[in-house]
């Protein structure tokens, strides 16, 4: 059997002492996390224990001895030795350096060995001997050992990923030997607080923080942060009763507030800033969850307000405002010119196409008074675009995702005519593609049979045959001119649909991206493990093996995986081809989807 | 006997693979060919009954040949529209009251249809047709004439193709439709909405109604049959004569080869039909393979 | 320490390096073979003349310099996330597998598994376009159903060595594996 010792590794140069850790049951290894320095009495050391025991939950016991001899020292080994009589355990580990060696040495005591003193005492010398031979007769029956050095600090503040939820204080030990180790280190943090240079009774080594003087201003927040964030909670409540009120879900008001975008970032962001306020989860491992991702919230909140105050300070200045208002109108003009343009030359033969004239001139026409009244609307609207612009703009306060919202909605309604073109152009080649379909059908003598779902054949009458056959005709000769317009408008149609998308994803985007975890993963790579790595470390002839362990961050793919936001899916969610067969058979498609909450 | 020789032994060969017989795996014996039948349920066709039958085909072909006649005759202006439609008229009560003296003289209907019901579809054709005739002549403007023409021919050609020969009273529906597809291309192009509407009228009389007439003619009176068949193909190629004379010979040539010629040729062939049927007959997948398509 | 010639599935020579850090302690190391220049000066020939060609019929200078630029960022791309240059397998007994591999930039990927979770290493094999092949894999199993095999991880999966190779790898490793139990 192996023997596994997880050695802290600011102890490497500790002087001589107990070493106080705990044995992981069932892995046959041992978690040292301190060593107490002589002199020191041993009963202040037992009562020390188990007041650290009963802080930190973890079974702390001494593990053994550690001697880094020193010059005039030489008679400290037996004394070492004698403590596991005091100390009575199990198995006694007596783990030494030596000169000029970089490697520890260790020999393991049982309890039986302990009792029958002075023979075992014979045979450790004896095999001590034999491994400064370097011989290898004896080992094969001796008890091996790892050292696997780890950095206290970081073991203590990373947390392993996956999250295991059932991972908690009540008494169910994870099953997997890392995870006990990583979490005895965090548990035991109350050892850490023994100050090296304390004037206590005992003194011991272990990691320590480097100082506190940062701590004041971490308080002074602290303090501020609390009527802040009372008074924070107290307007979204009051806010939240707005929103509750029956007036507003009423049926048309809450079709109107699905489908604006600006309403559906309000409801989302209330959503976000209400969870920000709820009690913390219990459990160790969901509050690591919680705590992330509250963190993350309150980042992307805080940088969306920063980039929406940015935005705010550039609008306001040198009349930008009056600028882009003034701009509108003719753009607006220049488009629908455009658009007059491209229906006058649909009107012609675009392209050499087969066009049937009448229809032609009939959808050609309609679609240009269309034009008119659009722009009349705009015309009529003009005074007031750059008050809208005005009160508009003082949206971006609350955020850059208010702010893109608002613009996506405006873009939504400047460019209603184009939406109406398309769903016109749609319906009717919807209308034609159905006809032809089932026409087609008759064509052959063939009919679709609703309940079996499958095409039969089928015997008509005549002047059903001969009726059939000239609408299919007229719709098949009709089809190139709907099919045209249907296409040109689709396309003004996708590029508006493809400009809100963007603003939609970038949005989203702000959301749910978990910056302060990235972040976590940037400047403190050990803070989010996916596991460990060892290295082997020295190897010397009679030493045992030395591991050094070292903790592999997190991948960043999944720490955008693990601790996105939920957030209402604004990817698309039927597929391209889906897309295109929508496409192809008319029927209308959305910027917007369904808005269902992910759930987590 | 199988190219390995038979072991001489007492169990009979068995003509199965599914189990172990102490043969080689390539032996027969002369049970082997038992089953085998050759020709089975063939008939024997008659030269004069085969061109009989053969006629009809004729008959179609130069019905589709009085059309293409009557459409170049409107189209060069040498018949007025309202001559074509007040004719088409009369020949259609005159065929409808001969229809209905021919069942009367068999049959006394049983899935039949009232004056009434008739009524009603002839009026349905007229103002359907009627009303859609402007549409219908400016539906082909923009398309090339030649476009045209090739559709309208490809659509006869399925229509003679698709034409159920054997049972043609109701009319096919692919047949039917191709036919007035192509009637409506070709009306299309003539110069007025008149035009149009007598030409839609006349199609319905020659593709829809004639065949169910003659299909009567052949069912009830299968003396006259023969006659009626020659008169339509001398008609056909006499109408197509006076416009091209080309067409006419092309077209009588067509007639004879049907008529005449192949009928010959399957009575002369049948003689070295050698169809053979036994227990080997290959599996037929009766089931239904298009769902496996996609 | 022994370092021998092996080959891999196609042919080429690749070095195994058996390392013996102590008695339940081994490391492997399969080092794929170098990146051969001549296939460097073709594709960036290639890359180059194409761009050349283009350049004589638009005359533009900008499809040169992005056809450099397109050369240098596959090159850091390929031996930053495709070349491996070497992977290793560090058994140690009772405690776990470290299975980690080093791209020619310097990248590595390394990933521990813990003993609970390892079932058995076996080799396998599998249907590799129209050959078949031998790989080496870990079996891994849930601590709750110790009977089950989880998933799969297959190693040395971008040197892909033969079997002569994997039986020695895998001869030390069931030593190092049966030793612990």
């Amino acid at each position: 059997m192996v023997l596994k010792i997880f050695f802290p590794q600011c102890c490497n140069r500790a002087e001589s002492g107990l070493l106080v850790g705990r044995w992981i049951s069932g892995h046959d290894s041992a978690v040292v996390l301190a060593v107490i320095h002589y002199p020191f009495i041993p009963a202040q050391v037992k009562q020390y224990i188990q007041q650290m025991q009963a802080q930190s939950r973890v079974d702390l016991t001494v593990l053994g001895s550690w001697s880094l001899p020193k010059d005039g020292q030489e008679g400290m080994e037996s004394f070492l030795r004698d403590l596991s009589t005091i100390f009575p355990q199990e198995r006694w580990l007596q783990i030494r350096r030596q000169f000029g060696k970089t490697g520890f040495s260790c020999e393991v005591l049982s309890r039986d060995q302990i009792c029958g003193k002075n023979p075992g005492e014979k045979a450790e010398k004896k095999k001590k001997k034999s491994e400064e031979d370097g011989g290898d007769a004896e080992r094969e029956d001796e008890e091996k050992v790892i050292f696997v050095h780890y950095e206290q600090r970081k073991v203590m503040l990373s947390q392993l990923h996956p999250v295991e939820a059932q991972e908690s204080g009540n008494g169910s030990e994870p099953n997997s030997e890392l995870r006990q180790v990583f979490g005895t280190v965090a548990r035991s943090q109350p050892l850490f607080v023994l100050d090296r240079y304390d004037d206590g009774p005992l003194r011991s080594t272990h990691w320590q923080s480097e100082g506190r003087e940062a701590s004041i201003v971490v308080e002074l927040l602290k303090r501020a942060s609390v009527p802040l964030g009372l008074l924070l909670g107290r307007m979204l409540s009051v806010w939240t009763w707005i929103c509750s009120a029956r007036i507003l879900s009423v049926f048309p008001l809450r079709f109107l507030f699905s489908k604006l975008s600006t309403c559906v970032q309000l409801s989302y962001r209330t959503e976000r800033l209400q969870t920000l306020g709820a009690p913390q989860a219990a459990p160790q491992a969901a509050a690591h969850m919680d705590f992330m991702r509250k963190a993350n919230v309150l980042v992307s909140v805080l940088l969306d307000v920063s980039l929406g105050v940015l935005l705010m300070s550039w609008l306001y200045r040198d009349q930008n405002i009056a600028m882009l208002a003034s701009n509108m109108v003719p753009a607006a003009d220049r488009v629908a010119q455009k658009l007059e343009e491209l229906l006058q030359w649909l009107m012609g033969a675009p392209a050499g196409l087969k066009m049937n004239r009448a229809l032609d001139q009939v959808l050609g026409r309609f679609f240009l008074y269309h034009i008119h009244l659009w722009i009349s609307y705009i015309h009529l609207m003009a005074p007031f675009i750059q008050g809208i612009l005005w009160y508009g703009g003082l949206s971006a306060c609350l955020g850059l995702t208010f702010a893109l919202s608002l613009l996506s909605d405006m873009v939504a309604l400047f460019t209603f005519h184009i939406y109406c073109f398309y769903v016109y152009g749609a319906r009717l080649y919807c209308l034609k593609i159905y006809g032809l379909s089932s026409l087609w059908r008759l064509f052959r003598g063939k009919k679709w049979n609703v309940l079996r779902q499958r095409v039969d054949s089928c015997s008509y009458d005549l002047d059903q045959l001969f009726i059939g056959t000239l609408l299919f005709t007229i719709l098949l000769f009709l089809l190139p001119t709907t099919a045209l317009y249907y296409l040109v408008f689709t396309l003004l149609r996708l590029v508006v649909v493809l400009f809100q998308g963007v603003l939609h994803l970038s949005v989203d985007f702000i959301n749910s991206f978990p910056l302060f975890a990235m972040a976590l993963r940037i400047c403190r790579p050990y803070r989010l493990a996916e596991g460990v790595k060892f290295r082997v470390l020295c190897e010397e002839p009679g030493t045992a093996l030395h591991l050094l362990m070292e903790i592999n961050p997190l991948k960043c793919s999944s720490v955008v995986q693990t601790y996105r936001t939920p957030t209402y899916s604004c990817y698309p969610r039927d597929s391209w081809v889906a897309l295109v067969k929508k496409l192809f058979i008319g029927e209308l498609i959305y910027p917007w989807r369904h808005k269902t909450t992910k759930s987590d | 006997m199988g190219p390995d020789g038979a072991p001489s032994q007492s169990v009979p060969w068995r003509k199965v693979l599914w189990e172990w017989q102490p043969f080689p795996d390539n032996y027969v014996d002369q049970r082997f060919l038992e089953e085998l039948r050759r020709n089975e349920g063939i008939r024997q066709y008659r030269y004069w009954a085969v061109v009989k039958e053969a006629g009809f085909v004729g008959q179609q072909l130069s019905c589709v040949a009085i059309f293409i006649t009557l459409w170049l005759y409107m189209e060069q202006g040498l018949l007025a529209p309202e001559t074509l439609f007040w004719t088409s008229l009369t020949c259609a009560l005159l065929g409808y009251g001969l229809y209905q003296a021919l069942t009367s003289q068999t049959e006394s209907c049983s899935d039949h249809r009232t004056h009434l019901a008739d009524s009603q579809s002839a009026a349905l054709f007229l103002s359907f047709t009627f009303g859609f005739s402007p549409v219908l002549k400016t539906l082909t403007e923009s398309v090339s004439t030649d476009t045209v023409y090739a559709m309208s021919a490809l659509m006869l050609l399925a229509h003679l193709v698709s034409f159920p020969y054997a049972h043609p009273s109701p009319p096919g529906s692919l047949s039917l439709n191709a036919a007035l597809f192509a009637s409506v291309c070709l009306a299309s192009r003539l110069p007025g909405a008149l035009h149009t509407f007598a030409m839609l009228t006349c199609a319905l009389l020659v593709f829809a109604l004639w065949p169910c007439l003659l299909q009567r003619i052949r069912a009830n009176a299968p003396g006259q049959f023969t006659g009626v068949c020659v008169g339509v193909c001398v008609g056909g190629v006499g109408g197509l004569g006076s416009q091209s004379l080309g067409g006419a010979v092309l077209l009588s040539l067509a007639l004879v080869s049907v008529t005449l010629i192949c009928p010959l040729l399957l009575v002369r062939l049948q003689r070295h039909k050698d169809n053979i049927h036994g227990p080997w007959d290959e599996a037929e997948i009766r089931e239904d393979l298009s769902r496996f398509l996609h | 320490m022994e370092d021998e010639a092996f080959s891999n599935i196609s042919g080429k020579a690749i070095s195994l390096d058996c390392q013996t850090h102590s008695s339940f302690c081994r490391e492997f190391t399969v080092s794929s073979p170098k990146m051969s220049i001549g296939k460097v000066m073709v594709y960036t020939c290639s890359v180059w003349l194409l761009a050349y060609a283009v350049f004589f019929f638009t005359e533009n200078t900008a499809v040169l310099s992005s056809a450099i630029l397109i050369t240098l960022t596959g090159m850091m791309l390929h031996i930053h996330f495709v070349k491996v240059d070497h992977e290793s397998l560090l058994v140690i007994g009772s405690l776990g597998i470290q299975v980690s591999s080093s791209y020619a930039s310097g990248r590595e990927v390394t990933t521990f598994i813990e003993m609970s979770r390892i079932k058995d290493i076996v080799i396998n094999e599998a249907v590799y376009l129209n050959q078949i092949i031998y790989y080496l894999c870990v079996l891994l199993k849930e601590p709750s159903e110790p009977n089950v095999v989880s998933s799969v991880v297959p190693l040395f999966q971008s040197s892909k060595p033969r079997l002569n190779c994997l039986a020695k790898v895998y001869e030390s490793c069931q030593e190092i594996l049966s030793k612990c139990q």
